[in-house]
């Protein structure tokens, strides 16, 4: 083994990549699952993205608040949320995050500063500005921050809530995950102007763009503006580029696609094995300390989705529960 | 539309001036429109002396869709004064291997020069693949050493000149050095420096952690210039045309021999201690001195190294050619290349050339 010159100890590579690899098989199970009819309502799968996700979550403490988005598994996984009760809210059942009752595009675990995924697009965005204005009020270290696709961020919401970030110099961090594509239609098409910079110029606030598939890239970036939240350096924006392996939801044909283009990604823009690779190749973790986790981690996705499985429905009285307050 | 001589290629390659230099320091953001109109204005120069076929560079940010509603609003007003522009057929990254690999193209369709709007970066990506064809730089951020920024009308107007004007050749081009970078085999280039850092991953690329700088080649150095060979260039300055390069030795320790405040990056002046510096002489291999580490070629960093590569630096002199716009307009001012046709321009004095 050689000196680690990465920015992270070998403890933390190991815990970054078995979070990314806990995200993968957790999306790649939900793919089959869902296909098996095991799972009701929709999901949206995060697959391919996780670089984004754990860079940054990696920065955060449960202080630290999230607004994620419909395709909100990666940053539930990545911000601490336990797999158990996640995969169990996925399937509607009473030990689930939210005790069944939110589903895939609801989960939310507040003791982790996880606010919730949220199936209305571009609605993430002011709830992270509430959470950063009370981190700001309250005088502690925390900050905001949110999570939006390209597409949302054509909302109102989203522009609002830059302008709003910029006034009060909120501590808050606006990311983009841009996967090229707005449920199915082209960012080429649909953006007036596709740099996301722009948007953030257009406030007065700084943004950058960085590669989302290269961890290394996110994490270093995500550090910087994080840092610069936290200690009174105001709002920023940060775009991730990157792909998204699977469809819009499950059950999406992807014609929008061009041929080969997912299998393309998959071999060429692999978050995982750009990872994997670049810390193999450095001799800082062997391929068998990986291996070892891969085992672990597929595992726990099986036992997530036996118990899920095993768990009992919510009963019609709960329809009454948690409505005000409860939870 | 057919190609026809004398053609020349733009590359507008939108991810320049993206990078977290915004963040960690005050880099500017020029905005997707301001460059659509920087396109518009070197169309103009190149057409108003001459230059009726331009290849441009696809991407998908934006700046195609901005410049071809400008080009359309004038035929619309009847102006008449843009060249035909034509996009190359080519998959888009969105990288900087887009302007690779339309410097690539640029070069089999026979182009005569190549602008290029970018940064440092992007006009590295070009050379390493634009072969004998010119270029002319318009600078797009403000953390660049090798583009300046000049009106793009009269990078326009002198590229056009220097391309189609005979009497022009001898003084039109400018031949420049790179620094040649051997990674056991693999080569990269730079056209202004290679920084030596010791963090060994690649992560958002730009430098700004001067307590990890190592070492620094440069090709020239200049005074008044951001980044990383204004370092050689507050200690020692070279030109871009003298025949020899700078090699500086960082020290991090509490006691350099020097220390040096040098602007870095934008807004970001940092005390650096420097051990010492020397000349680089042309096509002699350097060997790095640090063992392991990652290397930055014109303030990105790009390559990890470790112990058992042994990468060596080698400055090259003729490497590539730029357009002197200064040269080229001064020459068209003597010369009356720009008032010969009185009717045209509109001349009050008939006969004046």
């Amino acid at each position: 083994m050689s000196n680690n010159t990465f920015p992270l100890s070998k403890e933390e590579l190991l815990k970054a990549y078995r979070m990314m690899k806990t995200i993968r098989e957790f999306e790649e199970r939900l793919h089959v699952e869902f296909a098996r009819g095991g799972i009701p309502g929709f999901v949206h799968l995060y697959a391919g993205e996780e670089a984004t996700a754990v860079g940054i979550m990696m920065h955060l403490d449960d202080q630290d608040r999230i607004a994620s988005t419909h395709r909100g598994h990666g940053h539930c996984i990545a911000k601490g949320v336990d797999v158990c009760e996640m995969m169990a809210e996925i399937y509607g059942k009473v030990t689930g995050a939210c005790r069944g009752k939110g589903g895939s595009m609801h989960i939310a675990d507040l003791s982790r500063g996880m606010m919730g995924a949220n199936g209305i697009l571009g609605a993430g965005s002011p709830l992270a500005c509430g959470a950063a204005l009370a981190a700001q009020k309250l005088g502690h270290k925390g900050i905001g921050m949110s999570f939006t696709g390209d597409g949302a961020s054509n909302q109102g919401t989203f522009l609002e809530s830059l302008n709003l970030a910029a006034i009060w110099n909120l501590p808050l961090v606006f990311v983009i995950e841009n996967n090229g594509y707005a449920e199915s239609t082209s960012v080429d098409y649909a953006t007036a102007v596709d740099s996301y910079v722009d948007r953030a110029s257009g406030f007065g606030l700084p943004g950058i763009t960085v590669d989302g598939t290269d961890f290394f890239a996110v994490y270093e970036a995500a550090g910087e503006v994080i840092k610069r939240a936290r200690e009174g350096g105001g709002p920023s924006l940060l775009e991730c580029k990157m792909v998204r392996f699977f469809g819009h939801f499950e059950g999406d044909a992807q014609t929008y696609k061009a041929e080969g283009e997912n299998e393309y990604n998959r071999a060429n823009n692999d978050c995982l094995k750009i990872f994997r690779t670049r810390v193999t190749e450095a001799q800082v973790i062997a391929d068998d300390e990986f291996d070892a986790i891969d085992t672990e981690v597929l595992a726990l996705i099986d036992t997530a989705v036996e118990k899920a499985i095993a768990a009992p429905l919510p009963t019609a009285a709960d329809l009454t529960s948690d409505v005000y307050i409860n939870y | 539309m057919k190609r026809q001589p004398p053609l020349v290629g733009i590359i507008a390659n939108p991810i320049s001036a993206r990078d977290i230099r915004r963040i960690v320091a005050h880099a500017g953001n020029m905005q997707i429109t301001e460059r659509a109109n920087i396109v518009l204005r070197l169309l103009a120069g190149l057409g108003a002396v001459g230059i009726r076929h331009v290849l441009m560079m696809p991407e998908k940010a934006g700046i195609r869709q901005h410049v071809m509603r400008g080009l359309q609003r004038s035929l619309n007003l009847g102006e008449g004064r843009f060249p035909d522009i034509e996009y190359l057929d080519m998959i888009v990254s969105s990288s900087s291997q887009d302007s690779i690999n339309a410097a690539s193209q640029m070069r089999e369709a026979g182009v005569s020069a190549i602008i290029v709007l970018g940064g440092d970066g992007t006009h590295r990506a070009v050379v390493s693949a634009c072969g004998g064809v010119p270029i002319a730089g318009v600078s797009t951020g403000t953390n660049n050493a090798f583009p300046k920024f000049k009106e793009p009308t009269i990078v326009g107007m002198a590229v056009g000149l220097a391309i189609t004007e005979a009497s022009l050749s001898n003084i039109a081009f400018q031949s420049n050095k790179i620094l040649e970078v051997d990674v056991s085999g693999h080569k990269e280039i730079a056209l202004v420096d290679v920084a030596i850092v010791a963090e060994g991953y690649i992560g958002a690329r730009a430098l700004w952690r001067s307590e990890n700088f190592k070492e620094l080649y440069v090709t020239f150095a200049e005074t008044e210039v951001i980044g990383m060979s204004v370092v050689a260039g507050l200690l020692d300055p070279v030109s871009r045309d003298k025949p020899e390069g700078r090699c500086v030795v960082f020290d991090n320790s509490d006691n350099p021999n020097y220390l040096l405040r040098a602007p870095i990056a934008p807004g970001v002046i940092e005390e650096i201690g420097i051990e010492s510096w020397r000349r680089l002489l042309p096509d002699i291999p350097i060997p790095i001195t640090e063992r392991e580490g990652s290397i930055a070629f014109d303030g990105e960093k790009e390559l990890s190294f470790s112990k058992n590569d042994r990468p060596t630096i080698t400055l090259r002199t003729e490497a590539f050619r730029t357009i002197d716009v200064s040269a080229c307009m001064k020459f068209g001012a003597q010369a009356r290349l720009l008032s010969n046709n009185h009717q045209k321009l509109n001349h009050q004095k008939r006969g004046s050339i």
